[in-house]
């Protein structure tokens, strides 16, 4: 039993199934971008249960997620999957969207929630609000600083989750600006968002999944472990929805020992898992908004592990 | 009736709009509100606003609309208080624990949940109704048949957006813009600032309608890529909208000039008045404003396009030293 819990996020069976969890504790099945993405779980609900006595048959902890910014005729196939997810033992559902959550709370009372960070948790207030509807865990909204998390962690009765690596969401669209190149690339929706894309213009990069924009940048937080673990956290994501096994196979593996280190007291990092991280982030590394900066930025003893594109911080440049 | 909600980035903006036929307006306290500073109002400035509203026989709201730090709440109270003693007529709020606090602290207080609360479903409203919102603003991409269930099905205030931007994202879930710069200052009173992100109160550099090149791996596939941004005006939708009874037709541009912002006002005023007049909104004759309105789209449209290059041109700049 680890005295923390490291998860990510996988959007269908196929990836599921090629996927090596070792190092993980828990995994969130489904994109919650787009009900197109490839076999996306959250759509496919006899994949979403063979996805769930998967991770249940490996001991991991088996989450659902569900859609960001569900509209209306979305709704049926939520409560169909919440249903589905219940029947199967799922351990939480986390909601992004208020809407959701109300459903859950109430149709679904024996279904632990957590909230996830496009629900916007910026305040302790906030976070308190959505205790009354039944939430259990909250990542905040990515925006928020470390000191900003830290104010709702004091008053906050649930744990916190944080994502500790991986391309940071950005936004969410109802639109999916790929579709436009179907015919042009002879490329067709489920397809073209497995193309690995990134929108660049000089040292600006993010990457498009279509409905949904991710940093170019991996949020890197491995050199600051020591710190979240002294600020109390306990529950991290390395966010892989958009990579594939191998990325979240080593990334697991880099922060599953290096948790194991900082927990007893070793914060080092050594050479080797740097190489591994720099090796899988082709824009480059980043800490979001934990330090009050451009999500872009970097703050840090490592400025050479951030990769390809100019990155110094612009406060130095 | 239907209200035409206008907006004022600054005291003489007030004037005009009410002038122009706007029922209520609405105005950000400095560093609470979704608009760059300098279209935000000092405290004593919001109260000369009130007292020109109300001298004009429209009501006066005030936008708190920023997603707030923890820390940020007591303060909002003290600042409401403030406003609600000198008579204010309503809250624009997106925080869910500000808001939850503000009901709970002035239970009489209307509270409006702002388009950056992102209220997207059914079920997303009776949320918010819980907590204290009796008014919503809906978001820019639903559609008229969402929006008549959602009359249908709930007793809430709906807040259409006539004259606005409709990003690529959803509004309130995107933090594009501070990923690529954020500069954080304190004001004078000690309120923190975030330019770069809207959400936060800053201003939105705009860096989704940058022309992006599209890569998979070492390969360029596009040369320019806009992820869509648009403003626009509603014009056929405004007959049906008032059918529907929707509560509140609402005009956003605290940030462009006096003259533009009374002109938009008049024209929907008269939009509004004529269709009220009119028996039938399927058969409303909607041509003759369209020319109407293609002018004031012109300088709209100006005026938006140099705002955008500059906010692009500040996103590039580098960030003060600490």
């Amino acid at each position: 039993m680890n005295a923390f819990e490291l998860n990510t996020t996988i959007a269908n069976l196929r990836d599921l199934q090629a996927s090596d969890l070792t190092d993980y504790d828990g995994v969130y099945l489904g994109d919650i971008y787009c009900r197109l993405y490839e076999s996306n779980f959250l759509e496919q609900l006899g994949d979403l249960k063979e996805g769930l006595h998967i991770l249940h048959d490996q001991g991991k902890k088996a989450y659902v997620a569900t859609y960001a910014a569900p509209r209306n005729d979305f709704l049926p196939k939520v409560r169909k999957m919440l249903e589905a997810s219940v029947a199967a033992g799922a351990e939480a559902v986390e909601v992004h969207n208020l809407g959701i959550l109300r459903i859950a709370h109430e149709e679904f009372p024996e279904l632990p929630v957590h909230v996830g960070g496009f629900a916007n948790i910026y305040t302790a207030a906030g976070a308190e609000v959505l205790r009354g509807f039944g939430a259990v865990r909250f990542t905040p909204n990515y925006e928020l600083s470390l000191d900003e998390i830290h104010e709702i962690t004091a008053t906050c009765g649930a744990p916190l989750e944080l994502l500790l690596h991986g391309k940071m969401p950005l936004g969410v669209s109802d639109y999916c600006f790929l579709l436009d190149y179907e015919e042009k690339w002879g490329v067709k929706c489920p397809d073209l968002c497995q193309k690995e894309l990134f929108l660049k213009q000089g040292d600006w990069a993010m990457k498009s999944l279509g409905k949904g924009i991710l940093s170019g940048k991996d949020v890197c937080m491995l050199e600051h472990l020591p710190r979240l673990l002294a600020e109390s956290h306990r529950h991290f994501r390395i966010e892989t929805v958009s990579e594939n096994p191998e990325y979240r196979r080593e990334v697991a593996a880099v922060y599953h020992a290096a948790l194991k280190r900082a927990l007893a007291g070793d914060g080092d990092v050594d050479e080797r898992s740097w190489e591994t991280l720099r090796r899988h982030a082709h824009i480059g590394l980043c800490n979001g908004f934990y330090f009050g900066r451009s999500g872009m930025d970097y703050q840090g003893l490592r400025p050479e592990a951030l990769g390809s594109l100019p990155t110094i911080s612009r406060a130095e440049s | 009736m239907v209200e035409l909600l206008a907006p004022a980035g600054n005291l003489p903006m007030v004037e005009g709009a009410v002038a122009n036929g706007a029922n209520a307006i609405y105005v950000g306290p400095r560093g609470w509100s979704r608009r760059r500073d300098q279209y935000e109002m000092s405290d004593e400035d919001v109260r000369a606003a009130i007292k020109i509203a109300h001298a004009g026989g429209a009501k006066l709201r005030v936008a708190f609309n920023t997603n707030m730090q923890s820390h940020e709440i007591a303060p909002m109270l003290e600042k409401m208080e403030r406003f609600v003693s000198w008579g204010v007529d309503g809250a624009i709020m997106t925080d869910i624990g500000a808001i939850a606090e503000v009901h709970q602290r002035f239970p009489h207080l209307t509270i409006h949940a702002s388009i950056g609360a992102n209220i997207l479903n059914n079920e997303d409203v009776r949320f918010y109704r819980s907590i204290g919102v009796s008014q919503v603003v809906a978001d820019t991409k639903l559609t008229l048949r969402e929006l008549a269930s959602r009359k249908e099905q709930i007793d809430v205030g709906i807040e259409i957006l006539i004259h606005a931007n409709k990003c690529y994202t959803y509004l309130g879930k995107c933090w594009m813009s501070p990923y690529h710069r954020l500069e954080r200052t304190t004001d004078s009173f000690g309120k923190d600032l975030f330019k770069g992100s809207p959400n936060r109160g800053g201003l939105d550099y705009r860096v989704c309608m940058e022309s992006w090149e599209l890569y998979s791996g070492e390969k360029k596939w596009e040369n320019s890529v806009a992820l869509k941004n648009d403003a626009f005006f509603l014009l056929e939708d405004i007959p049906h909208l008032i059918k529907l009874k929707v509560e509140c037709l609402k005009v956003q541009g605290r940030e462009y000039a006096v003259p533009l912002v009374e002109r938009i006002v008049r024209f929907y005023r008269d939009l509004i008045d004529a269709c009220l007049a009119s028996p039938d909104a399927d058969t409303f004759d909607i041509a003759p404003w369209r020319s109407r309105l293609a002018s004031i789209e012109m300088e709209r449209d100006s005026a938006r396009s140099d705002g955008t290059r500059q906010l692009l041109m500040e996103a590039r700049q580098p960030l003060p030293a600490i």
